[in-house]
């Protein structure tokens, strides 16, 4: 499959048969960890999006009932004299219940739980609001009033989701050096066992790139062959994980669906597997032949 | 010794050769040989005959001393080029180094197919060359399922398939009978005549004496070239009895003659 005529019996070769499977694993686990790595970025930048440049003033209830919406109307009218705010927005009742419903269960919906008011703020683009000046002011004017800025936790979010995207990366990395690992044993062990082949085209005038080209062409076949089936392993795990994500209460998951774009890089690797294997053997040939005569 | 480097295919100077810390193989060995010219290289068992073939055939470098091929210095010409001035020279191996793998056919084409040749000049001439050596009808055998005699032939197919300048051969006909050693010696002789350079590696004392070519006698790492009227051994035009005579004045040119021109 895919390989060009050869002089050299790469088909029969244990290694030949060997190398597939061997790909295909890294293949396998290449995808899983390029697909999380997509999947963490896709959603570091949508909570990024989302968050960024928002606040939430959190004006709890009092004593006595009665005066809730007194303290409420105080607060509203100090965010409404701040020139870095572009709106806010007091989430009403309803939805508060449906926030939290998934902690509280149905319980959340008992009119008796005394729940605090939340006010949705948006702030102007580069508005540089100090959000605990904010917070000292509005507590001063309504006592148990805190202002919760997403930026803070966001921030810690953005780097744990960095970090696993890194170690994701390390993951590819490892993958590749060691399927250029593999590609280069295989390759000089196949140069060994074709020695002999080998020596005779050289000395009736074989270049050194036409040797590396079967080496080459053969690599990629298998590379090719290793790494579909990779990808037909992966993919309907990652349907799997997907499936299971779904029945998951949505609120408290992040959205993991691969996209189309995704996809498409996912569906590519093992062609740029193929394309490693291929300029591995043929540099580990062009290498180890450069040392005859 | 005069040279004229222009015609000059093979020249060594000083040359010696030993394997790893172990005594000379070859010492000092100092010759030339002119294009066109036919010799054989003879000599006990251990003289040195197969060592002396792989350094004109560029498998082994020399440990001290000049060699140069088809006036080119070998110490100093890139790596690179080597391929194409192996193309030149043709070589039937003494254990043949057929690639078992390959059918007769792939592995007389093989020199053909490392040069770049196009498919169909070489099924034509590949076709033809292995049925005047008689495995038309084995075409698609791989070599172990033939005889000795049958690999040798093809061999000596691939050694002169791509009609070499330079044509060395160790023993081309210790496997084969009298009539397909004859035959196969006629193809060397024509292909001789076409302009190659021919050096033939035999024990076969009764060919050397019988055919009046130069020696190039080795004895014990030593080399010297005798017979014939001169170090130069041209063979003459296919018209003209070669040095000494010809190959075939025996009257036995019974149709074993190739026509090269057709084969190439």
């Amino acid at each position: 499959m895919f390989a060009r005529r050869s002089d050299l019996l790469l088909d029969k070769d244990a290694l030949s048969r060997f190398l597939p499977w061997l790909i295909a694993f890294m293949v396998f686990l290449a995808i899983l960890a390029m697909a999380g790595m997509l999947v963490l970025n896709a959603t570091a930048s949508r909570w990024d999006q989302g968050i960024r440049g928002t606040l939430t003033v959190q004006v709890m209830p009092a004593e006595d009932p009665a005066k809730d919406d007194e303290r409420l109307q105080v607060v509203l009218s100090v965010l409404a004299q701040m020139p870095e705010i572009d709106r806010y927005e007091m989430l009403t009742d309803d939805r508060l219940l449906k926030l939290l419903e998934p902690w509280l269960g149905p319980a959340a919906g008992s009119r008796d739980l005394p729940l605090p008011r939340l006010v949705d703020v948006e702030l102007k683009t580069n508005a540089d609001l100090n959000a605990e000046v904010l917070s000292r002011q509005l507590a001063a004017r309504v006592p148990g009033t805190s202002v919760d800025d997403h930026r803070i936790w966001l921030k810690r979010l953005v780097r744990l989701i960095q970090t696993v995207e890194g170690l994701a990366t390390l993951v590819l990395a490892f993958i590749a050096l060691a399927t250029v690992g593999t590609v280069v044993f295989t390759t000089r062990t196949g140069l060994d066992i074709h020695r002999e082949a080998i020596e005779v085209m050289h000395l009736i005038g074989a270049q050194d790139s036409y040797v590396a080209g079967q080496f080459a062409s053969r690599a990629f076949a298998l590379g090719l062959k290793g790494g579909v089936f990779g990808l037909l392993l992966a993919v309907p795990t990652l349907l799997g994980i997907g499936y299971l994500a779904q029945q998951m209460d949505s609120s408290l998951m992040p959205d993991i669906t691969l996209g189309p774009v995704h996809w498409s890089a996912l569906a590519g690797l093992p062609l740029v597997v193929s394309l490693i294997a291929m300029v591995t053997a043929r540099i580990t040939v062009m290498k180890t032949l450069s040392r005859m005569l | 010794m005069t040279t004229d480097d222009s015609e000059t295919v093979v020249r060594f100077e000083n040359v010696g050769l030993r394997y790893g810390l172990g005594p000379e193989v070859l010492q000092d060995v100092t010759f030339f040989l002119a294009a066109g010219s036919f010799h054989f290289l003879v000599g006990d068992s251990g003289a040195g005959k197969s060592s002396l073939l792989k350094l004109i055939y560029l498998a082994l470098k020399p440990s001290r001393g000049l060699i140069s091929l088809f006036g080119r210095d070998i110490a100093t010409t890139p790596r690179r080029e080597l391929p194409a001035m192996r193309r030149r020279v043709g070589v039937v191996f003494q254990e043949f180094r057929l690639l078992n793998h390959l059918s007769a056919f792939d592995n007389v084409a093989l020199p053909l197919r490392v040069a770049g040749v196009r498919k169909s000049d070489i099924q034509k001439h590949v076709v033809e060359l292995l049925s005047w050596v008689g495995l038309k009808d084995h075409l698609d055998a791989r070599p172990p399922t033939l005889s000795g005699g049958q690999q040798q032939r093809i061999s000596i197919a691939r050694a002169v398939i791509s009609r070499p300048k330079l044509l060395l051969a160790d023993e081309p006909t210790g496997n084969v009978d009298d009539r397909m050693a004859m035959r196969l010696l006629h193809l060397f002789e024509e292909l001789n005549k076409l302009g190659t350079t021919v050096i033939i590696a035999t024990h076969n004392s009764h060919l050397v004496k019988k055919l009046k070519f130069p020696k190039m006698h080795l004895d014990e790492g030593w080399m010297e070239i005798v017979g014939a009227d001169t170090e130069r051994a041209s063979v003459p035009p296919a018209s003209e009895p070669g040095p000494g005579g010809g190959l075939f004045d025996d009257g036995d040119d019974d149709g074993t003659r190739p026509d090269l021109e057709k084969l190439f």
